[in-house]
């Protein structure tokens, strides 16, 4: 191993992939723009949400509107209308509203009286995920008109035991949650912000090597590498220092964005995230050397994406955990590099795993760089020339 | 150009008097078989220390396969290639071999002077003999003002002269190079052989493959291929001597029928 020829070599891909302006963009602003775009639909703050509301209107009820009114969420993303019992139906099919919150007009007499009254969702219920969500919204918001009303009946009773709402029946005291990881600031965007760290650079780091190794191979400047005294296992790490670098910077790139722009949530070392994504690059740059020396022109590399991206995007814990998904498939996940990256990014970022937590990722993924190696020097060997 | 009359003998192992008649390259009995085609057929050739070697032949012949044989890209299915004493493919004999492809084999991205430099590093070169030997190379292959212009924007002949300076870049010792001058003008074509001509002289072996059959008289000696098979060698002169022809062209076709009536 030469240190000096290696490291020619590592600069010289630095320096095309520096002068190529449509691949610096592909490697730098593409990865931020679609965690922009994952931010923005995860986070639905674009879509507004309408709850239309029919509030109590019988004795007392003054004091319950304003209770409602002060436990209103005052977010952008939710906007609520009054309208009258009748217009329920029309209103959610007219579009007008997502769902519906109805109390029963004689609600605060009901709660005075030390009765349950039934208060009843309606939702419009066409998209499953709004109607998720607006039903979290409207059962939130209950819950915390119950807890709102027994502590208003707690405070009357011990300051001032006068008023209509004296004798109110007892709410389901909830404490807000506990959080072993995370928090309630924690939205699917948090979890999936690190696993796409990892994503982003595997795939970038396999597309450019596997056309930059190509491009050699049509361009006839890989014969002269391998006449001259570069060796193999050199060009191979050589390749792997350029696109490292590369990649590294990528990850620093999009981490920052999602750490200071997008306000992630994480917790943990963020070197960590750095390392495995080594790892994950050593592996990746391999794979691109060893599938392009299968390939005769970039098209045939292009085709290669499915096989090698399709696969891990489903099947390696992505979007939905591994252990969901059916049991014939699991030991595929097991033996693909990003079930294993993905496991490490989300166990640092969101669980502030050490580095001891990860040692099984992070050995499995080196166990992976390895055999790539192993196989690219082998396949260079045999198929370059 | 001046042709040695005393180098046209095939004394070939033996090193006579004169450092000129070393020899570079022995090939023994090299045969090459690439599936049902016998691309080299029982080859064996020398070629001197300090000479230009011109390897002539329609296409097909084998003088590609000939050179890839020759750096080390290719392995013989039998037969020897020793290159300086030393059997290739060997790791001491790439630092010493300078190699031109046909394709003018060149990153586009980068500029004349940055292919240099890489080509360059590879073989070892450093600091400022690295920064001499690339002002040299691009003012021998008039390429010195286009030296900071990405190659993507060179015509068909300037990558060829780039080509062959990264080829040279690093001084090899044996220079193989595969149609050097195709695409170049004639003026310098004329430079280029001179320019070969002096490497000659500094000790430089060049093996160079053309099918343009009037360079060929720029060569010190010739071996023409046909069907793997060496037809002749010697000095362009005598082939032509002993051909009884006034063109290399002629003289080509004297010996590939000449050997067709021998079979």
């Amino acid at each position: 191993m030469n240190l000096a020829r290696i490291s020619a070599l590592a600069s010289r891909i630095i320096r095309q992939l520096l002068r190529d302006r449509r691949t610096l963009a592909l490697i730098f602003v593409v990865p931020v723009v679609i965690m922009t775009l994952l931010y923005l639909v995860l986070t639905n703050t674009n879509s507004v949400h309408t709850l239309a509301l029919v509030r109590p209107t019988g004795t007392g009820s003054d004091q319950v509107n304003t209770l409602i009114n002060s436990l209103l969420p005052g977010k952008d993303t939710l906007h609520v209308i009054n309208i009258n019992a009748d217009q329920v139906d029309s209103t959610l099919k007219g579009g007008n509203a997502d769902a519906a919150i109805v109390f029963p007009a004689n609600f605060a007499q009901a709660v005075a009286s030390g009765q349950q009254p039934a208060v009843q969702i309606v939702l419009e219920g066409s998209d499953p995920t709004v109607a998720s969500a607006m039903k979290d919204e409207a059962s939130g918001l209950l819950h915390q008109l119950g807890v709102a009303l027994y502590v208003v009946k707690l405070q009357q009773s011990q300051a001032a035991p006068t008023g209509s709402i004296g004798s109110l029946p007892l709410p389901l005291a909830v404490s807000t949650p506990r959080y072993i990881y995370g928090g309630a600031q924690y939205t699917y965007d948090d979890a999936l912000a690190p696993v796409f760290i990892g994503i982003f650079s595997f795939f970038f780091v396999f597309l450019l090597t596997s056309i930059a190794f190509l491009r050699e191979r049509s361009q006839g400047t890989i014969e002269r590498v391998l006449v001259s005294p570069l060796t193999r296992a050199e060009l191979v790490v050589g390749y792997i220092g350029g696109f490292t670098i590369f990649a590294l910077v990528q990850s620093i790139v999009v981490l920052l964005f999602v750490v200071f722009v997008l306000r992630v949530h994480y917790s943990g070392n963020l070197a960590l995230v750095f390392l495995v994504t080594v790892l994950l690059t050593i592996g990746s740059v391999n794979l691109g050397i060893f599938l392009s020396t299968f390939a005769q022109n970039e098209f045939q590399v292009v085709q290669f994406i499915p096989l090698v991206f399709g696969i891990q995007i489903f099947l390696s814990g992505v979007f939905w955990p591994v252990a969901q998904l059916p049991v014939a498939l699991q030991p595929v996940s097991y033996i693909l590099p990003l079930t294993y990256a993905n496991d490490a990014l989300r166990g640092v970022m969101l669980k502030g795993n050490t580095f001891v937590d990860i040692a099984g990722q992070l050995a499995a993924l080196l166990v992976f760089a390895l055999f790539m190696v192993l196989l690219s020097t082998l396949a260079m060997r045999r198929r370059v020339v | 150009m001046d042709i040695d009359a005393d180098r046209v003998q095939e004394t070939t192992t033996t090193p006579a008097n004169g450092k000129g008649d070393e020899s570079m390259v022995v090939i023994e009995r090299l045969v090459k078989q690439f599936g049902r085609l016998r691309a080299i057929n029982d080859l064996s050739m020398t070629i001197k220390t300090g000479e230009t070697y011109g390897l002539i032949g329609p296409n097909g012949s084998g003088k590609t396969t000939l050179i890839r044989m020759l750096v080390g890209l290719l392995r013989p299915t039998s037969g020897t290639i020793r290159i300086g004493g030393e059997r290739v493919p060997s790791a001491k004999v790439a630092a010493t071999l300078g190699y031109m492809t046909q394709l003018s084999a060149l990153y586009l991205d980068l500029t004349a002077k940055e292919n240099l430099r890489f080509f360059s590093s590879i073989y070892g070169l450093r600091g400022k003999e690295q920064a001499r030997a690339i002002q040299e190379m691009l003012e021998r292959v008039e390429l010195a003002d286009r030296a900071n212009d990405v190659v993507g924007t060179f015509s068909g002949g300037m990558r060829q002269r780039l080509s062959l300076a990264c080829a040279l870049v690093h001084r090899p010792r044996l220079a193989l190079l595969d149609e050097p001058t195709v695409g170049v003008d004639p003026e310098l074509r004329r430079a280029f052989w001179d320019y070969f001509a002096q490497l000659n002289r500094e000790g430089v072996t060049i093996i160079v493959s053309t099918h343009q059959l009037d360079e060929a008289a720029h060569c010190t000696r010739l071996g023409l291929l046909r069907f793997g098979g060496l037809l002749a060698q010697d000095t362009p002169q005598q082939l032509l001597l002993q051909s009884g022809k006034d063109n290399m062209e002629d003289a080509f076709l004297y010996f590939a029928s000449h050997k067709e009536e021998q079979l």
